[in-house]
C-alpha cells in the first residue's frame, strides 16, 4: 500500500509539473496567424446549427486566406464543442484563450451564449455572434450580434400583426427554448390589447406530435410561430387539412431552412417569415453563398446560421482591414484586449458591412444589429 | 492485528491523495502558474467526484438504483445558487458560498427524504423510474419559473466564484463528502446499510430499522448532490435547468458503475478520468471528430462493463488482473488466492440490485440445500 | 366536438407509446432487463424507412425492411452486448444498454448527420381523412389505433397459445426450472428480442406516419415515456403496457389542451407515474410478487 501511495503522489506531482509546463504557452504572443474562436454545438441535437456555423466560418476564412489574408497574415478558426450546454462554455473559453484567441464569433446558440457573454467581458474579448439572438447576449460593450435580437424580432412581428387589423390570432411556441420564449414574450407585450390570442406551447420532450395544438388552433386565420424550422415543418405537415387553407403561418428567422426541409408547394397555407436570409432568394450575394456552400459541404446543413457566420468573419475581416488602412497597428500577436478596444470603437463608429444577410449593416452602441428585417413570403396561400 | 492495520492505512489513502493534490494545486494556483483551463477542469472533476461518491452511497451501498441524482443537484444549484447570488453582495463571496452550501444541500436533502419515502415501498426498476421521474419534474418546474424568480428558459444568473480558488473549495467539499461517506459506511450503521442491500428481509428480521437507514442514506446522498449543484452554479455565470435532465443522472451513474459498484476509490478515479477526458476531448476534437468522441465513449463504456462484469470472462479477468501481473513481475509473495482475498473485502462485494428474483438467488447461493429453492439459479 | 377530437388524438398518441411499451415489457418480462436502447432501435427503423423511401421503395417495403433490420440489430445487440452479462448484476446490463443507446445515436449522427430528414410514409399530403358526421379523423390516427390493438391481441394470443409463447412464460417465471424442462432459454430470449425489435420498427413506422421529421434522437424521449407507460401498466404485463401507453398518451394530450398546462406536460406525466406507483407499487395490472426468503 505504501508503494501505491508513493505512486499516486508521484502522479500528482507529475501532473502538477505538466500543467506548470503548459502554463507557459497560453497567450497570443506566439500566434503566427490571427485566431478566431468559436464555441458551438458540434455534436448532439443542435449540431446542425453548430456545424453550419463552423463550416461557413471556415469557408470564409479559407477564401480570405486564399486571397492573401490581412496583408499576408492568415486567419485561423478554433472551434470547440459546447453541445448546447452552458456549463461546457467556461472550459471552452479558457482553452480558446490558451490557444491564442484574439477575436471571437461567440457561441452559436443563446443558452451557452449567456455564459460566454460574461466570460468574454471578464477577459475583454470582442465577439460578433452569428446566431445567439438572446437579448442579453450583447450585454457588455464587447458583444455584437449579426442576427436580430429576439426582443426586436418579437416587437417587429407584433407591429406587423397590429397593422393587419386581425381580431384573433394563434400562437405556437416552444416554452423551454430561450429563443422562442424570448420572441414570444416581447411579441405578447407589444401586441394590441384588442387582439384575442390562442396560445399553444410545446417542449423539447414532445416535438413530434402536435395534434393537440393543431386542434386548438384550427379556427385561426393567422398563426405566429417563433420557432425553428424543424418543428415548424412537422406542424405544417400535420396541420394539412385541419388548419384553414387561407391561413398564414408567420415565423421569424428560425423559419429559414423550411424550404430545404419540406416541399412548401404541398402546404396549402401562406408561409412567411421575418428574417435576414432566405436561401431561395435570387439576390446575388445569397446565390453565391448558397452555391459555394452546397458545393463544399452539401445542402444538408445550409441555413441562415451559416450565412450569418460567413458574414461575421467577413465583417471582422473588413473592420480589421479598415483599421489597418487607417494606420492602426494590428500585429499578428495583438492581444485580445487590444483588438477589442479597436474593434468595438470601429463597430459602433461609422463602420458598415454588406454581405449575404443584408446590405449596409451597422451596429448600435448596445451591440444590436441594425439592418433591414425583410418579410419573406416563402409561399403564397393556395387560391 | 497486523492485517487490520494494513486495511486501516488503505482507508486513508484517498484522503491523503486528494488533500495533497489540493495543497499542491492550490499553491500552484496562488503562484499563478496553473492555467485557467486546468482550474476549470479541476472544478469539474471535484463536482463529478462529489456526485459520484454521493450516488455511490445509494447505488453501491444501499443497493437502490437512482436515476434522478441530477434532480437533487438541480435543487441545490437553483436554491443554493440563488442564496449565494442574494447574499454575496452583503456578506462577501465565501461566506455566501458557505450559506449556499447549507441552504442548497439541506433543501436537496429534504427532497431526498421525499423521494426516499417511495423507496420504502418500491424497489428495483420501479424505484429507478420514480427517481427518474422526480429528476425530470424538478428541472421542468425550474424551466417554467418566471424570469424574475429563477430565470425560466433563459437560465438563472449566479455568482461566478473566482476560479483561482473555487477548485480548492470544491476539493475541500470532496474531502468532506468522503469523510462523511466513508465514516458512515465503515461504522456499524454502514454494515446495517449493506445488510439491507444484501437482504432486506433478513436485515429487518435482525432488528435493523430499514426505514430510518434508507431515508438517511437518501438524505445524505441528496445533500451532497445539492452541494455539488451549488458548486456547479458557482463555477458558471448562469444555471440552466435543462442541464439536469436524466442524461446527466446517467452520466453520474456511469461513473459509479465504471469505478466498480460499492468501490469509492474506483468511483473517484472514474469520475476524475471521465471528466478530464470529456473536457479535453471537447476542446481538442472538432467537426467530424467531435462526433467520434461520443462513439468512442459509448464503445469504451460497453467494453469495460462487459469485461468487468461478464461471468464468462471471470477466468480471463483473474489471469490478466493488473495486480496479479504486477505481483508476478515482482516475483515475490505472489499468491493469487491472496490477491482475491484482498478484493473480497466487505465493502467491495459486488452489489446486487434487488430486482424480482435476485433475492431468492442470493439465498440459493448461500444455502444450496434449501429444497424450495433448488434449481433457481442461472440468472 | 373538441373533446372527442382530443380523446382521439390522445388515443392515437397512446397507441404509439403502447407499441413501444409492449417491446419494453416483453424484454423485461423475459430477460429481466431494462433495454434502454429500445428507443434507439425505433430510430434505426426510421432511418431504414428513410433509405428505402429515398430509393423510391413503397412504404410497405420500407416497413418490411425496417422490421428486418431492427430484428437483426436487436438480436445482434443482445448477442454481443447483453448475453455475456447474463448472470451479472442487472445494473451492469442496464449500463451496457445505455452504452448501446449512445452508440447507436452517435453512429446515426455520423452516417446521416444531425440534420433532420423528412420521411413521408403516406406521401407528401398524408393519408387523408375519414369523415364521420362533423368529425374529421385523420386516417393515420385510425391506422395507428387499430394496428396497435391488433398487435397487442396477436401478441397476447401468441404468448398464451403457442409453444414458444408458453416457453416465454416459463422463462419469465423461472429460468432455471424452464431450462430443466428442456427449454432453450437463450433461444427464447433471442426470440423475445426479435419480437421486441420488430415492435420497435412498427412503432417507428407509426411515429413517422404522424410526424415526418427524423433525427438520431427520434426514439429517445418516446422510449422514456413508453418505459413510464410500461411501469404504470405493470411491467411484464402485455395488457398493462397497452393500458399504460394509452393512459400516458391521454394525459399528454389533455395537458396540452388545458391552457397554461402545456409547458408542464412532462412533469404531469411523471407526477401521475409517481402517484400510481405509490398507490399500486407494481403498476395497474402488475403481478404482486411475493417476496421469497
Amino acid at each position: 500500500m505504501k508503494s501505491v501511495f508513493k505512486k499516486a503522489f508521484a502522479l500528482v506531482l507529475a501532473i502538477a509539473m505538466l500543467t506548470t509546463f503548459a502554463a507557459c504557452g497560453g497567450n497570443t504572443a506566439n500566434n503566427t496567424e490571427y485566431v478566431i474562436g468559436l464555441s458551438g454545438p458540434l455534436t448532439g441535437p443542435a449540431a446542425v446549427y453548430g456545424v453550419a456555423v463552423q463550416n461557413s466560418a471556415q469557408m470564409a476564412i479559407d477564401e480570405i486566406n486564399a486571397a492573401g489574408g490581412l496583408d499576408g497574415v492568415m486567419f485561423k478558426l478554433e472551434a470547440m464543442d459546447d453541445k448546447h450546454d452552458a456549463t461546457k462554455v467556461s472550459a471552452n473559453f479558457a482553452a480558446l484563450m490558451e490557444k491564442g484567441m484574439q477575436v471571437s464569433l461567440g457561441t452559436v446558440t443563446t443558452a451557452p451564449g449567456l455564459e460566454f457573454t460574461k466570460l468574454s467581458n471578464d477577459d475583454k474579448v470582442f465577439f460578433l455572434t452569428p446566431s445567439a439572438s438572446g437579448d442579453k447576449i450583447p450585454e457588455f460593450d464587447n458583444g455584437f450580434q449579426m442576427c436580430f435580437a429576439d426582443g426586436n424580432q418579437g416587437k417587429v412581428a407584433a407591429n406587423f400583426v397590429n397593422s393587419l387589423s386581425l381580431s384573433k390570432i394563434g400562437i405556437f411556441y416552444k416554452s423551454d427554448d430561450p429563443y422562442s420564449k424570448g420572441i414570444f414574450d416581447q411579441f405578447k407585450a407589444n401586441l394590441n390589447d384588442g387582439i384575442e390570442t390562442v396560445e399553444t406551447v410545446f417542449t423539447a420532450a414532445n416535438e413530434t406530435d402536435f395534434s393537440a395544438q393543431i386542434t386548438q388552433l384550427k379556427d385561426c386565420d393567422f398563426i405566429f410561430m417563433p420557432i425553428y424550422y424543424q418543428p415548424a415543418s412537422v406542424f405544417m405537415t400535420q396541420a394539412k387539412g385541419q388548419i384553414k387553407n387561407n391561413a398564414t403561418y408567420y415565423g421569424c428567422d428560425g423559419f429559414d431552412g423550411l424550404a430545404g426541409q419540406i416541399d412548401l408547394t404541398t402546404i396549402p397555407q401562406e408561409v412567411s417569415m421575418l428574417s435576414h436570409f432566405d436561401a431561395t432568394s435570387s439576390a446575388q450575394a445569397t446565390v453565391d453563398f448558397v452555391t459555394k456552400y452546397t458545393t463544399k459541404y452539401g445542402a444538408e446543413t445550409l441555413n441562415q446560421f451559416g450565412a450569418s457566420a460567413y458574414d461575421c468573419v467577413y465583417a471582422i475581416f473588413n473592420a480589421m482591414k479598415e483599421l489597418k488602412a487607417a494606420g492602426k497597428d494590428i500585429p499578428v500577436t495583438i492581444s485580445a484586449e487590444d483588438l477589442y478596444t479597436l474593434l468595438k470603437d470601429h463597430f459602433t463608429g461609422d463602420f458598415s458591412y454588406s454581405g449575404v444577410t443584408g446590405t449596409d449593416i451597422t451596429w448600435e452602441d448596445n451591440g444590436y444589429v441594425n439592418k433591414a428585417a425583410v418579410k419573406f413570403t416563402l409561399k403564397e396561400a393556395d387560391k | 492485528m497486523k492485517a487490520q492495520k494494513h486495511i486501516k492505512w488503505s482507508h486513508y489513502i484517498n484522503y491523503v491523495v486528494i488533500a495533497v493534490a489540493t495543497i499542491v494545486l492550490g499553491a500552484l494556483s496562488i503562484a499563478g502558474v496553473l492555467p485557467a483551463s486546468y482550474q476549470i477542469i479541476l472544478e469539474n472533476i471535484a463536482i463529478a467526484i462529489t456526485l459520484a461518491v454521493s450516488l455511490s452511497m445509494v447505488v453501491g451501498f444501499l443497493g437502490e438504483l437512482s436515476l434522478g441524482h441530477a434532480g437533487f443537484m438541480c435543487v441545490g444549484a437553483y436554491l443554493g445558487g440563488k442564496t449565494v447570488y442574494v447574499l454575496a453582495p452583503i456578506i462577501g463571496e465565501i461566506p455566501a458560498l458557505i450559506c449556499g452550501f447549507i441552504v442548497g444541500g439541506t433543501l436537496a436533502a429534504v427532497c431526498g427524504i421525499i423521494i426516499g419515502l417511495p423507496a420504502l415501498r418500491l424497489r428495483g426498476d420501479y424505484l429507478a423510474i420514480v427517481t427518474l421521474a422526480f429528476g425530470e419534474i424538478v428541472w421542468s418546474i425550474f424551466m417554467n419559473t418566471s424570469e424574475k424568480s429563477f430565470g425560466g428558459a433563459l437560465g438563472m444568473p449566479t455568482v461566478r466564484i473566482d476560479r483561482d480558488y473555487l477548485f480548492v473549495i470544491a476539493l475541500v467539499v470532496v474531502l468532506l463528502c468522503l469523510a462523511v461517506t466513508q465514516n458512515l459506511i465503515r461504522s456499524k450503521h454502514g454494515r446495517a446499510i449493506t445488510s439491507i442491500r444484501d437482504n432486506e428481509i433478513a436485515a429487518r428480521a435482525t432488528g435493523i430499522n430499514v426505514t430510518k437507514y434508507k431515508l438517511a442514506v437518501f438524505a445524505i446522498s441528496a445533500f451532497f448532490a445539492g452541494v455539488a449543484g451549488v458548486l456547479l452554479a458557482s463555477s458558471n455565470y448562469t444555471v440552466q435547468s435543462q442541464k439536469f435532465n436524466y442524461n446527466y443522472s446517467i452520466e453520474i451513474l456511469v461513473m459509479v458503475v465504471l469505478g466498480g459498484m460499492g468501490n469509492i476509490n474506483g468511483s473517484i478515479i472514474a469520475a476524475a478520468l471521465i471528466t478530464f477526458l470529456d473536457i479535453k476531448l471537447q476542446t481538442v476534437l472538432t467537426g467530424e471528430l467531435a462526433v467520434l468522441q461520443d462513439l468512442v465513449y459509448a464503445a469504451i463504456l460497453i467494453v469495460i462493463v462487459i469485461y468487468n462484469n461478464a461471468p464468462g470472462l471471470k477466468g480471463f479477468r483473474e489471469k490478466y488482473n493488473i495486480k496479479n501481473i504486477l505481483a508476478k513481475l515482482r516475483k515475490k509473495n505472489f499468491d493469487p488466492s491472496k490477491s482475491r482475498d484482498d478484493e473480497a473485502k466487505w465493502d467491495r462485494v459486488p452489489t446486487k440490485i434487488q430486482m424480482d428474483e435476485v433475492l431468492s438467488v442470493d439465498v440459493q447461493v448461500k444455502s444450496p440445500y434449501d429444497p424450495d429453492k433448488a434449481g433457481k439459479g442461472d440468472n | 366536438m373538441e373533446i372527442i377530437e382530443t380523446i382521439i388524438n390522445g388515443l392515437s398518441l397512446g397507441g404509439t407509446y403502447a407499441m413501444i411499451a409492449l417491446g419494453y415489457t416483453m424484454v423485461y418480462g423475459i430477460a429481466k432487463m431494462l433495454n434502454f436502447a429500445h428507443g434507439d432501435i425505433i430510430m434505426v427503423g426510421g432511418y431504414t424507412l428513410f433509405v428505402t423511401l429515398s430509393g423510391m421503395g413503397r412504404p410497405i417495403v420500407g416497413l418490411a425492411l425496417a422490421v428486418l433490420v431492427c430484428v437483426l440489430l436487436g438480436v445482434s445487440v443482445e448477442k454481443v452486448a447483453y448475453k455475456p452479462l447474463r448472470g451479472a448484476s442487472p445494473l451492469a446490463v442496464l449500463i451496457t444498454a445505455i452504452g448501446v443507446s449512445y452508440l447507436l445515436q452517435s453512429l446515426a449522427q455520423i452516417i446521416f448527420t444531425s440534420a433532420p430528414r423528412m420521411v413521408y410514409v403516406g406521401g407528401q399530403d398524408g393519408l387523408g381523412y375519414v369523415v364521420i358526421g362533423d368529425l374529421k379523423i385523420q386516417k393515420h390516427i385510425l391506422i395507428t389505433l387499430v394496428c396497435s390493438v391488433i398487435i397487442m391481441v396477436v401478441l397476447s394470443l401468441f404468448v398464451k397459445y403457442t409453444k414458444i409463447g408458453r416457453a416465454m412464460i416459463a422463462v419469465s417465471e423461472d429460468k432455471g426450472a424452464a431450462q430443466l424442462m428442456g427449454i432453450n432459454v437463450n433461444m427464447i430470449i433471442t426470440i423475445t428480442f426479435a419480437i421486441g425489435s420488430a415492435l420497435a420498427a412498427f412503432a417507428g413506422f407509426f411515429m413517422l406516419m404522424k410526424s415526418p421529421s427524423l433525427t438520431n434522437t427520434l426514439g429517445a424521449m418516446p422510449g422514456i415515456k413508453a418505459f413510464t407507460a410500461a411501469v404504470i401498466g405493470g411491467i411484464g404485463s402485455l395488457p398493462g403496457a397497452m393500458l399504460g401507453g394509452l393512459f400516458i398518451g391521454m394525459i399528454e394530450t389533455i395537458a396540452q389542451v388545458v391552457p397554461g398546462m402545456g409547458a408542464y406536460t412532462v412533469a404531469i406525466e411523471f407526477l401521475v407515474l409517481i402517484v400510481v406507483l405509490l398507490v399500486r407499487p407494481t403498476g395497474i395490472l402488475g403481478k404482486k410478487r411475493r417476496e421469497k426468503v
